[in-house]
């Protein structure tokens, strides 16, 4: 277990810098944004994995936003950018991409068997998917924002400066 | 704290400004909470009031200054990918007019070399997206000829991405596409049963396709309750993850592989 938390801190840091160079941040977030994702990401395989916790995906996923909300707000003042700059490629790893596209495969299988078995099986993998990735979605968005209206005055006014550069 | 200096610029000047600076923020990614407050400080810099309308579309903003006069600024937003760095530009450019560092008129020209700040390398991106995606493997469990594939598959699915967006394809043709090049590429694990887990190899192959941005602003605009962007932004996910199971799905009846 212990080669899976650390696999998981690694890889969850270049997923979240992989898929921040698509949102194109600044440059010095990157570093921000791996290590707040792979405190988040390894905070839900601990959560969903540790014996006795054994949390749900949904509750985990939301835990692990919460972390990932303070941190990026705690960080955003310090590097001048807003929060979100590190709080979306941070919870880009945790995006239930897998249980998005079942669902839709799912429903795609429907159309495809007439046989009642077979239609409820897809209809059941539809619904199971699509719901499990709506509510993931839900409380990681709720979990992300609590810290930013908790914590109002630092998360609005992080790219505040006292000398502003004219270019 | 320095007097503010954009006091004299006129209602239409500062609505004018407004309607282009929310345009670039919110298709910069910006949540509406933020566009809110951001345009409703900048007004309040100019002793005047800012009142803004997100759709899905269009962006109306109404400034009405202390005398009573009222400008009414519809904007359509265009379409641009996510900038993170455009939008803490935006937020800095937003206290420099309130803390009285920078004027409308100055502020306006900075906005136009903001908008056109440059992104990073394609080759970098694709590099970085390709090595993401390869991760997203392993944390699902797939082995290291899993992580080799996807890394190709994501690599190759990136830069016809690239391509077609350098073209100006409609970006849900592109996402087929995509997801369809990478998703046949990546059932290579499973026909030439190269490693353990073929199955882990096909399913995080389309991962960088799945809109995490456009999902997460949705729910986080809910909460606000702007529930008419809410949607628009939920919907214009939906259809993007539709498209990419699309392809999907017709690279494993192409591959005669089962999806479940």
């Amino acid at each position: 277990m212990l080669i899976d938390f650390i696999q998981d801190i690694i890889f969850s840091a270049i997923a979240a810098i992989g898929f921040a160079a698509i949102s194109n941040p600044p440059r010095n977030a990157y570093v921000y944004c791996a290590l707040i994702a792979a405190a988040g990401h390894s905070s839900r395989f601990l959560l969903m994995n540790i014996p006795g916790i054994e949390m749900h995906i949904v509750a985990a996923s939301t835990i692990a936003a919460f972390i990932i909300g303070v941190l990026s707000v705690i960080v955003s003042p310090r590097t001048r950018v807003a929060a979100e700059t590190y709080l979306y490629p941070a919870l880009l790893p945790m995006i239930p991409g897998m249980y998005a596209y079942r669902c839709f495969g799912g429903l795609m299988m429907c159309m495809l068997h007439s046989s009642e078995p077979a239609y409820n099986h897809y209809f059941y993998l539809f619904t199971s998917n699509g719901l499990t990735c709506f509510f993931i979605l839900l409380g990681m968005a709720i979990g992300a924002t609590i810290p930013m209206f908790l914590m109002k005055s630092t998360a609005f006014t992080a790219t505040r400066r006292q000398n502003f550069a004219k270019k | 704290m320095t007097k503010p200096t954009t006091c004299n610029a006129s209602v239409k000047e500062v609505g004018r400004f407004l309607a282009s600076y929310a345009d670039l923020l919110f298709a910069s990614g910006s949540t509406c909470i933020r566009l809110e407050k951001n345009s409703r400080r900048i007004a309040q810099a100019a002793g005047m009031e800012a009142d803004v309308m997100i759709l899905p579309h269009h962006i109306q903003v109404r400034v009405t200054d202390s005398h009573g006069n009222v400008t009414t600024n519809m904007t359509d937003i265009k379409e641009r990918p996510n900038s993170f760095l455009i939008n803490a530009e935006l937020s800095r450019l937003s206290w420099a007019i309130a803390d009285g560092h920078v004027t409308i008129g100055h502020a306006a020209r900075q906005l136009h070399r903001i908008a056109n700040t440059p992104r990073v390398t394609p080759w970098v991106e694709l590099l970085l997206v390709a090595l993401a995606n390869a991760s997203f493997c392993r944390l699902f469990g797939g082995d290291l000829c899993a992580m080799a594939i996807v890394f190709i598959a994501t690599a190759a699915g990136y830069a016809l991405k690239q391509l077609l967006m350098q073209r100006k394809v409609d970006f849900r043709i592109v996402v087929v596409c995509c997801s369809f090049l990478s998703a046949i590429i990546a059932s290579a694990d499973t026909i030439f049963s190269l490693g353990t887990t073929p199955q882990v190899a096909i399913g995080t192959s389309v991962l960088y396709l799945v809109p995490g941005i456009p999902f997460i602003n949705s729910f986080c605009d809910m909460l606000d309750r702007h529930y008419i962007c809410a949607f628009g932004r939920l919907m214009n996910a939906v259809v993007t993850t539709a498209c990419l199971s699309v392809g999907l799905c017709m690279a494993m009846m192409v591959m005669h592989i089962d999806m479940f």
